[in-house]
């Protein structure tokens, strides 16, 4: 398994936890599952909507991107494209940034956390961090 | 100095892995929509039924009075709001012709309308009811459990909420305590003993119809108006008379 692997497997799972949390929001499922944390108190915020879209959704649009650019960098021609490289790691780049703004407005502004979000941006970070080797690894190749 | 190659590969793995992934997400995602049932909300049975007051639009003394017993989550009830009632509202309640209270009759099969009239009710509070019923029932189609399959409608609400310029905290407080619970309850009591047995359930003066086109809600109002009209004119001959007997 490659770095760009891991990252296509990574935002698989990661769109699937957006895609929860934007079904929530829009009302097809009844309840987070939560446990402890204040995942409802944060999905009912005003900074859970962004243009009038749910936040979560924008959250399976970046891992839906980052999926498809990392399988498209595994199999195939791209699969020794360092351009490949350089977009996963942008791409995830602005999702940590986006990422550390939310758990800004749940830490200073709401106060509560929501253990999904948390979950969310670790896996971004995770995402980061292995789109930056992978970057490194296809610059010392070339 | 050699390059350095990058690592083949093994696309079979990736590909089961992948799969194995996603059968798990859909898998998981489907349960979450088809088993956590709609967010519940307990009726506490011990609440006893207010009065029953309705939602009032125009005079309360406008000659003629109009009932609607409405479910929020009925379809018939939303085409009534959503293309009778525009012109019900600009050309009769406006006029001051109709006084109209809308009375809370949520049916028991429908599981989201408890909910939905709570909303409504709430947003009374903050003095918006007409403004929440209306977004209710134009939104009826992404909200209902009927017709959309929403399992929790309050996080549609609270969008309405929010879009009306509400103070969603306290309208929430409102609708997750059930505050209006008893007035609810007052309401739809008020259409069990009128033996009210559908939704929309419309009582004209005295003429009790179910949903109708706005044409024939005029008839019924001019039916009711002239009958207002002669009863008017009836008690102010009877003093008269009552006068030449004595």
């Amino acid at each position: 398994m490659t770095k760009r692997m891991f990252i296509a497997v990574l935002s698989l799972g990661g769109m699937f936890l957006a895609s929860y949390l934007t079904l929530y929001k829009l009302g097809y499922i009844g309840e987070l599952v939560c446990g402890t944390g204040a995942c409802e108190v944060v999905q009912a915020s005003r900074w859970s909507r962004l243009f009038g879209q749910p936040v979560a959704l924008y959250g399976v649009g970046f891992y839906l991107a980052m999926f498809a650019v990392a399988v498209a960098g595994s199999v195939g021609t791209l699969a020794e494209s360092k351009k490949i490289s350089l977009l996963l790691a942008a791409l995830s780049g602005w999702g940590v940034l986006f990422s550390g703004y939310l758990t800004y407005i749940e830490i200073w502004q709401l106060h509560q956390i929501c253990r999904w979000c948390v979950g969310s941006a670790c896996i971004v970070v995770v995402l980061f961090v292995l789109s930056c080797a992978d970057l490194a690894d296809y610059s010392r190749a070339s | 100095m050699a390059k350095k190659t990058v690592k083949k590969p093994d696309n079979k793995k990736f590909a089961g892995i992948l799969v194995a992934v996603g059968i798990i997400g859909v898998g998981v995602i489907g349960y979450a929509m088809t088993h956590g049932g709609p967010k519940v909300m307990i009726v506490d049975p011990a609440t006893l039924a207010g009065a029953a007051e309705g939602h009032l639009m125009g005079k309360a003394d406008a000659p003629v009075q109009v009932i609607e017993f409405g479910d929020f989550e009925c379809p018939g009830c939303g085409n009534f709001a959503n293309l009778t009632e525009p012109d019900v509202r600009s050309r009769l309640i406006a006029q001051g012709i109709v006084g109209f209270r809308y009375y809370d009759f949520p049916l028991p099969g429908h599981k989201n309308t408890w909910t939905a009239h709570l909303s409504a009710s709430c947003a009374e509070e903050q003095g918006k009811f007409w403004e929440m019923h209306d977004r209710i029932y134009a939104g009826q189609d992404e909200w209902s459990d009927l017709t959309a399959g929403i399992k929790n409608p309050l996080a549609v609400f609270r969008r309405y909420a929010n879009e009306l310029g509400l103070d969603v905290k306290k309208w929430e407080d409102c609708v997750v305590t059930q505050r209006p619970a008893a007035r609810l309850k007052g309401n739809q009591a008020e259409g069990v003993r009128r033996n009210v047995g559908s939704t929309p359930t419309l009582i004209i003066g005295n003429q009790q119809v179910n949903s109708v086109t706005y044409d024939d809600f005029k008839k019924l109002v001019d039916k009711a108006l002239l009958e207002v009209t002669k009863a008017k004119a009836d008690s102010a001959k009877k003093p008269a008379a009552g006068k030449k007997g004595a």
